[in-house]
């Protein structure tokens, strides 16, 4: 029974509620985004278009930097849409619990769908039912993506304020740092990670940063043998 | 106008991304070996961007003893805390301290 109007105020206020302590992590990200719009020399406004354009930190930090960085167009963007393929994985999980949503929502649903989304849109798929889950997934997305555009615009407008020698520009990879780490759970993640990298290192001197490409290939493909042989 | 536009592109393909099985798939599976080489791309693309975004123009890669230090002291304190505010906090400390005195 797909019930397409009503709303479920509770579970807007938990939608917000549970996505607020959640942004915490993002904000420095943000903030690092639009530093590295400012430092890329990418036109302000066009470089924080990405923040709604894209809405996924991941994609449009690579792709900002990567631009800024003198790579070829069309190897920055690929880079960025490798970033966010994992995606597919959420989209797949999620479908079931989207069998029982209006059209309307099932086309807006997936805009907000980042990594937080997922981590709490899993939990709330266990027994809500579909006006609650509803509710509660637009308040969520609705509160990440908000704050979103305001923090890297914030990042935009703080980014010509701080010296150059500071080497803010450094931030960005200690983040990917971060992010690798926190999402390593098991050990042929590191095997990907290390080979991603070390191919990545060998291939740099390829034009346009095209061996970014080659390294992360060779990353993911040496992560999935390893996962197939080494239990 | 290169940045919106390239900014367009992927975030239409994010979208894609995000929205195929919800939208159209939802009664098929993403096929298993598939589903497997998926969790590989957020760290293997990710540490690729590290030592992409430290390549200079010539091809040479500007990873010296202040950077593996930010992000071996970076990385333990995100492994420890999950904190990105403090793990940028640590890793930018090391990484200043370490080239002023090198």
């Amino acid at each position: 029974m797909t019930q397409s109007t009503g709303i479920d105020r509770s579970a807007i206020r938990r939608g917000i509620t549970d996505a607020l302590p959640l942004y915490v992590p993002a904000v420095p990200f943000a903030l690092v985004i639009g530093l590295a719009i400012v430092e890329a020399g990418l036109d302000p406004l066009a470089g924080w278009s990405g923040s709604w354009l894209i809405f996924g930190g991941a994609a449009q930090l690579t792709l900002v930097t990567l631009l800024g960085s003198g790579a070829a167009v069309i190897a920055a963007i690929t880079a960025a849409l490798v970033v966010n393929a994992r995606h597919l994985m959420y989209s797949a999980a999620l479908a079931p619990t989207f069998q029982s949503q209006p059209t309307w929502f099932r086309w807006v649903g997936p805009y907000v769908l980042i990594d937080q989304m997922f981590a709490l849109a899993s939990i709330e798929a266990q027994g809500s039912d579909p006006v609650t889950f509803r509710s509660y997934y637009l308040a969520a997305g609705a509160t990440f993506w908000t704050l979103w555009q305001l923090t890297t615009a914030l990042g935009i407008v703080i980014g010509p304020a701080v010296p150059e020698e500071w080497n803010l520009e450094f931030a960005v990879p200690l983040l990917f740092i971060g992010l690798i780490v926190i999402g390593i759970d098991r050990w042929t993640k590191v095997v990907a990670a290390l080979v991603g990298a070390g191919v990545t290192y060998m291939a740099a001197g390829m034009p346009n940063r095209t061996g970014l490409l080659v390294g992360a290939l060779a990353g993911i493909l040496v992560g999935t043998i390893a996962e197939r042989f080494g239990r | 106008m290169t940045t919106f536009i390239a900014s367009l592109i992927v975030g239409l393909g994010t979208y894609v991304s995000r929205a195929v099985f919800i939208l159209a798939l939802a009664k098929r599976r993403i096929p298993d070996p598939v589903m497997v080489s998926l969790q590989f791309v957020a760290p293997a693309v990710l540490a690729a961007l590290v030592i992409s975004v430290l390549t200079n123009d010539d091809g040479t890669v500007a990873i010296g003893i202040p950077e593996l230090a930010a992000f071996i002291a970076g990385g333990a304190t995100v492994y420890k805390t999950r904190n990105h505010i403090l793990t940028l906090v640590v890793g930018m400390t090391v990484f200043w301290a370490l080239r002023a005195l090198l």
